[in-house]
């Protein structure tokens, strides 16, 4: 036995070995890049880390907006970060765990209070003289609040909408719908028709069922929202259950993908691998700001639609969001570098030109107004859209509590659930809101 | 491996009678071999404490903790052992990881074996299909190989697409909650290549002598197998045994990729580790996290004492 063993110590040593080689390359790196840095003027060349979620699309768009800055700020380097959505909180949480956490990061209102409230995020309201508040939109701005203090700064409007191909829709010889008016029922009958007439080549929808703003909207058309303004759940079993009724009548009737393709690609966050991105359904529910990222991925010309059923119940269950935040890590070594990049995102021309509404329309109302001209196509389609709502958008739903980040990954879960018939819709209602409240406690 | 710790060579050396005057020089040179040897094993024993045995032993105390990372632990006795009695979601996980350990590992060593025996009846070019086989084993826990998986097994993947091809109407292997877990199954069955490279030496090991004389007595293949090799293969069939369940109780990396990191569909990808990971990192539980990592080490190290005691009975070695 023992000398068995030896060949195998003889592969951990060789193991070791290359460990230790690769290891002694990573410092080798390390120091030239160092020295490379210490070319640049100024008196301490600074490198900060600047983190966030997205596609391919945004990378380039947000890489340009740094190279901006670095050419204004000499001494100042970004190292840009980014990866798709899933992997990012994950990334985040590991990172900042570790007291790795990048100095400047794209925050979400659902997390935004969880770090902010144990100390991982800077108060940025004592950066007045760095950060040029006077433009900013108060009406979202108090977003970014938590407990007295400024954690995040929101980076633009957003609303949940369903993003349609009307090309698919012509392809089918299906009429788009009205969607000032159209009901859940239309909704069903559409995305059948489609997948009829296109002998399932085309769906007409992707699943929605595991979507937490969508039921958000369906829970607010009947009086209802995600969370109380006390932070409790504020929806009813009955609703969630009707949710899934409405999603298992569309996977039945071909309107939705099977349950196994469904579920497959519930998880994918880049627009690329949608079943909307690859021509392979003529509808999917996105948030407004995904219009650019989606429209190119499929290349078509998508529109946006107010979700079904506005009129039809109660109310309207519209409403506005700060696409996401910007927030910066308590621990940071440069607060006021990072103070000042923040600055230049939020308030620069140059920054504002190469980002455009890509995180929501502009936050900075001076520069909304300047950019309106220049849009492209598809920010003017999703500003029209934001400000055609804007009258019909009753208010705002409460800040969610901490531990709603754990919702979407529970709805997701109950969702596939639900989708295999595992469980019925009332059983997966009733799971849901037992683990939701577990989870926010 | 009992009677490896009971005469150890080290003492047989030490032991060994020589005459007086060498054995002090001897011994003060094996003194300052000693002292060398020491020195280089020192970064070992360094990066044993400081990224082994002292996250180990923090994270025993954290088991005992409320701990969300970026606050203080807060001790809070053995609430989170009693909370794992009534998590129902850890109880799927056990679930999906016995499953997982009691399908597979069998699955594995027996392909393992069988290709090793007839690559041991000499093929010729023996190294090549040995490298071949092996190949999985260094691939299997790669992401890349998850990522192919999940490509391969998907909805439109190669798998349905041959199906097709033949007239069955596949479906979504990995995103359906019945199927997910075989996938990631024959994905470990496929790893054999380590077992079976050992088995490959084991069976080297076993002299022919043994088979001649079966032969003599007119022996079938099929009982020289079960009356020789078996018996005399027990110690490697028993080490493999050993490492393959403990390294399949910490199986992560493909359930992590596969699910994208949810363990879904529905929970059925839900290993173990998978979910130590959601509630550290996830739901920044790191006290739970740690009291559920101290549990799986009180199952492996069960099983590995189940394993040794229940080898006593199985388990032959030659002398």
């Amino acid at each position: 036995m023992a000398m068995r063993f030896g060949s195998v110590s003889k592969v951990a040593a060789a193991g070791m070995a290359s460990a230790l080689a690769v290891a002694a390359c990573g410092g080798d790196d390390a120091g030239s890049s160092g020295n490379g840095g210490s070319e640049a003027r100024g008196d301490q060349p600074v490198e900060l880390r600047f983190a966030w979620w997205g596609s391919e699309g945004r990378n380039e768009i947000t890489q340009e907006a740094i190279d901006r800055f670095e050419e204004k700020n000499p001494g100042i380097t970004i190292r840009g970060e980014y990866i798709e959505w899933g992997g990012y909180w994950d990334r985040l949480a590991t990172t900042t765990a570790a007291n790795d956490a990048p100095d400047i990061m794209a925050q979400e209102e659902r997390f935004l209070r969880e770090y902010a409230s144990r100390g991982a995020l800077l108060d940025l309201s004592g950066y007045t003289d760095t950060i040029d508040f006077s433009q900013l939109d108060p009406l979202v701005m108090g977003s970014g609040e938590v407990d007295g203090g400024l954690y995040g700064i929101p980076t633009g409007v957003n609303a949940y909408a369903v993003h349609a191909d009307p090309q698919a829709f012509a392809d089918a010889g299906v009429h788009m719908p009205d969607d000032t008016s159209w009901t859940w029922q239309d909704y069903i009958d559409i995305t059948t028709q489609i997948s009829e007439a296109t002998g399932g080549d085309v769906f007409g929808a992707q699943d929605y069922g595991g979507n937490e703003a969508g039921l958000n909207i369906f829970a607010r058309q009947r009086g209802e929202s995600l969370y109380t303004e006390d932070g409790e759940l504020g929806f009813s079993a009955g609703t969630a259950a009707e949710w899934w009724e409405n999603s298992l009548a569309m996977r039945d009737s071909g309107g939705t993908p099977s349950a196994t393709l469904s579920a497959e690609i519930q998880d994918v966050g880049s627009p690329e691998q949608t079943l909307l991105g690859t021509n392979r359904a003529a509808m999917m529910w996105n948030w407004s700001n995904a219009l650019e990222a989606m429209s190119k991925a499929s290349g078509r010309d998508l529109v946006l639609l107010r979700p079904p059923g506005e009129t039809e119940n109660a109310r309207t269950g519209l409403f506005l969001k700060p696409a996401m935040h910007y927030s910066i890590s308590a621990r940071t070594e440069h607060p006021e570098e990072a103070a000042l990049f923040l600055d230049f995102l939020l308030n620069d021309d140059e920054a504002v030109d190469a980002i455009g509404s890509d995180r929501g329309l502009p936050v900075n109302l001076e520069q909304r107004e300047r950019i309106a001209p220049e849009l492209n196509e598809y920010q003017t389609i999703e500003a029209e859209f934001l400000s055609d709502i804007a009258p019909d958008v009753v208010d705002a739903p409460p800040a969610p509590p901490v531990g709603a980040g754990e919702f979407v990954d529970i709805i997701k879960r109950i969702n596939v659930e639900v989708l295999f018939d595992r469980l019925t819709t009332q059983e997966g209602a009733e799971r849901l809101i037992s683990e939701v409240e577990a989870a926010i406690g | 491996m009992a009677d490896a710790v009971r005469e150890s060579p080290v003492t047989t050396l030490d032991e060994r009678p020589a005459p007086a005057r060498p054995k002090r020089q001897r011994s003060s040179l094996a003194k300052r071999e000693g002292r060398a040897a020491y020195l280089f094993l020192a970064p070992w024993f360094v990066g044993m404490g400081l990224i082994t045995i002292g996250p180990i032993l923090g994270s025993l105390y954290l088991s005992f903790t409320q701990y969300s990372l970026l606050q203080p632990p807060e001790w809070i006795g053995l609430d989170n052992f009693q909370r794992m009695l009534e998590d129902e979601r850890l109880h799927a996980a056990l679930r999906v990881t016995f499953t997982y350990v009691f399908v597979s590992v069998p699955l594995q060593l027996a392909l393992a074996l069988a290709l090793a025996f007839f690559l041991d009846k000499g093929v010729r070019g023996l190294t090549i299909y040995r490298s071949v086989y092996y190949l999985p084993s260094l691939l299997g826990s790669s992401v890349a190989i998850a990522i192919l998986w999940r490509q391969i097994f998907g909805t439109e993947g190669l798998i349905n697409q041959l199906l097709a091809l033949v007239g069955i109407q596949g479906q979504g292997w990995v995103s359906h909650p019945d199927h997910a877990l075989s996938t990631l199954i024959v994905l470990n069955v496929w790893t054999f290549g380590s077992p079976m490279v050992i088995f490959l030496a084991g069976l080297r090991q076993i002299p022919t002598m043994y088979y001649e004389a079966a032969d003599v007595d007119g022996a079938s293949g099929f009982t020289k197998f079960w009356r020789i090799t078996i018996p005399l293969l027990t110690p490697i069939i028993f080490f493999n045994l050993v490492l393959q369940i403990i390294g399949s109780f910490q199986t992560f990396t493909q359930a992590f990729i596969v699910s994208g990191g949810t363990g879904g569909p529905a929970d059925s990808t839900l290993f173990y580790t998978l979910y130590v990971y959601q509630r550290g990192f996830g739901s920044f539980e790191m006290g739970y996290a740690s009291a559920l990592a101290w549990f799986l080490l009180v199952v492996i190290a069960g099983f590995t004492a189940i394993n040794f005691l229940a080898a006593k009975r199985w388990v032959h070695y030659g002398d």
